[in-house]
C-alpha cells in the first residue's frame, strides 16, 4: 500500500468488529458506511451535525434534570408511602455504609451520563464557533474515556426489573422521573451509539484545519 | 510518497485515528495518545485486573446479595438463590435476565478474555474458527450489563426501609461491584493490536 504521507491515513477506518481495513469515500447526506467484511457501521455522514447534536444534548440535558428531580417509583406498603428518586437511591447506599457501590452508582448513572451531554454541548458549540482547536481535542480524549463507564441505560432496565420484584411488596406507582429517565435514556443511547467519535475527530478536521485554506 | 505495510496499520483505542505500528512506542498522531506503549509486558496489566476481578466473583458468589426482613423474619438470598427464588415464583423472564447479567456474562467475560490473553502470547486458535476481534468486540458490549443485579439491589434498598418491612443490600454486592468494575478495566486493558489474525 502506498500513501502521501501520514496524514492520509484519515482516509481509511478500520472496522471496531473485525479490525478490517476500509477506505474512507465520502458518502450521501444521511446515510451511513458501512464495513466491507462484517457489515458493521463505520460512520454516518450527517451535514447538519452540529446542530443535530447540540439539540439532542440540551433536550438530553433537560430530561436528566427532571429525572433526578421527581420520584422514580412510589410504592404503598402497610399504609406508608415510599418513594425514591436517582439522588436519594445513591445516598441511603452510602448511609448504610455500602461505600464502594455508592461510588460505582454515583459515577456510572450520575457522573458520567451528565459529564457526556455537558461535554457534547460544550464540544459542539466550540465547533460551531470554529474555536478551541486545543479544547475540542482534549474533550474528544475525555468523551472516549467516560463513554464507555455511562450506565444510565443500564440502570433503566434495573428499573424494570425491579418493578417486577416489587409487585409482590406492595402497591406501585410509576413516577415522573420515570418517563423522564426513559427519553433521556432513549436520547443517550442515541448520541453515544450513533454518533461516532470517529465523525466528530472529522468534522473537527474539516472545520478547524481547512478554514485556513479557503 | 510512503510504501506501507497493511498489516503495520493500527487504530488508536482513543480516537479511532488510523496508525502506523512503530514498534514500541507508539503515540497517536491524531489525538496524542499512547497506543499501547509497553510491549515487553502487554498482557500483565490486563492479567492483573482480570485475576483481581475472578477472586472478586468468589465472594460475589457466595456471600448474600439482598437481606429481606419482613416482621422479624430475616431471609437472606446469594445471586444464585435469588434467580432460583424468581424462577420459583413464575417471574421467568426476570429471573432469566439476572442470571444472563450475574452469572452468563460474567463467566463469559472471564473465559473470553483468558482465551485472548493466552492466544496473543501462545499460538491458540490459529484456526479462525471465531474470529478473535469479534469475541473481544463481544466482551466490551455485553460487558456492563452484568451490573444490572447492582443497581437493581440500590433500588430496592432505597425504596423498601420500613421498621417491619426492610431490603437491605449485602456484601455480595461490594463484591461484585468491584468484580465488574475490575473485568472492565481488564478489557480496555488488552492491547487489540496483538491480535494478528486476519492479516
Ligand atoms: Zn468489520
Ligand atoms: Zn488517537
Amino acid at each position: 500500500m502506498k500513501i502521501e504521507n501520514e496524514d492520509a491515513l484519515d482516509n481509511f477506518v478500520i472496522c471496531h468488529k473485525c479490525f478490517t481495513l476500509n477506505e474512507e469515500i465520502p458518502i450521501a447526506d444521511g446515510s451511513k458506511a458501512c464495513c466491507s467484511k462484517c457489515g458493521h457501521i463505520l460512520y454516518r455522514y450527517d451535514s447538519k451535525l452540529i446542530d443535530h447534536s447540540l439539540a439532542l444534548s440540551f433536550t438530553g440535558l433537560i430530561f436528566f434534570i427532571l429525572a433526578n428531580l421527581f420520584p422514580l417509583l412510589q410504592i404503598d406498603i402497610l399504609g406508608t408511602e415510599q418513594f425514591i428518586t436517582i439522588p436519594k437511591t445513591i445516598v441511603s447506599l452510602f448511609d448504610n455504609g455500602f461505600y464502594i457501590v455508592g461510588f460505582v452508582c454515583v459515577f456510572l448513572i450520575f457522573i458520567f451520563p451528565l459529564m457526556i451531554f455537558l461535554i457534547n454541548i460544550l464540544l459542539f458549540t466550540l465547533l460551531k464557533m470554529e474555536r478551541g482547536e486545543k479544547l475540542t481535542k482534549e474533550l474528544l480524549i475525555l468523551l472516549s474515556h467516560i463513554t464507555p463507564w455511562s450506565m444510565a441505560d443500564i440502570f433503566f432496565i434495573s428499573l424494570l426489573v425491579a418493578l417486577v420484584k416489587l409487585i409482590a411488596f406492595g402497591q406501585i406507582h410509576i413516577g415522573i422521573s420515570f418517563w423522564a429517565l426513559m427519553v433521556f435514556v432513549m436520547i443517550d443511547i442515541y448520541i453515544t451509539k450513533s454518533i461516532h467519535l470517529s465523525e466528530i475527530w472529522m468534522l473537527r478536521k474539516r472545520i478547524l484545519f481547512n478554514k485556513d485554506k479557503n | 510518497m510512503i510504501e506501507i505495510d497493511e498489516d503495520k496499520l493500527i487504530r488508536c483505542p482513543v480516537c479511532d485515528a488510523v496508525n502506523i505500528d512503530k514498534g514500541k512506542e507508539n503515540t497517536c498522531r491524531r489525538c496524542g495518545s499512547a497506543i499501547f506503549h509497553h510491549r515487553s509486558f502487554s498482557t500483565e496489566k490486563s492479567w492483573a485486573f482480570l485475576i483481581t476481578a475472578i477472586i472478586a466473583y468468589i465472594p460475589a458468589n457466595l456471600y448474600p446479595m439482598l437481606l429481606t426482613s419482613a416482621f422479624g423474619i430475616r431471609d437472606e438470598s446469594t445471586i444464585l438463590g435469588g434467580v432460583v427464588l424468581l424462577w420459583e415464583h413464575g417471574s421467568y423472564p426476570v429471573a432469566a435476565i439476572i442470571f444472563f447479567a450475574s452469572i452468563i456474562i460474567p463467566i463469559m467475560k472471564f473465559l473470553i478474555l483468558i482465551y485472548l490473553l493466552i492466544s496473543v502470547k501462545y499460538p491458540l486458535g490459529k484456526d479462525k474458527k471465531v474470529s478473535k476481534h469479534k469475541l473481544y468486540y463481544i466482551t466490551e458490549v455485553i460487558g456492563p450489563w452484568s451490573m444490572i443485579d447492582v443497581f437493581v439491589v440500590a433500588i430496592l434498598a432505597a425504596l423498601i426501609h420500613l421498621s417491619s418491612v426492610e431490603i437491605l443490600a449485602g456484601t455480595a454486592a461490594t463484591a461484585f461491584a468491584i468484580s465488574v468494575f475490575f473485568t472492565l478495566l481488564a478489557a480496555h486493558a488488552f492491547d487489540e493490536t496483538l491480535i494478528k489474525e486476519n492479516r
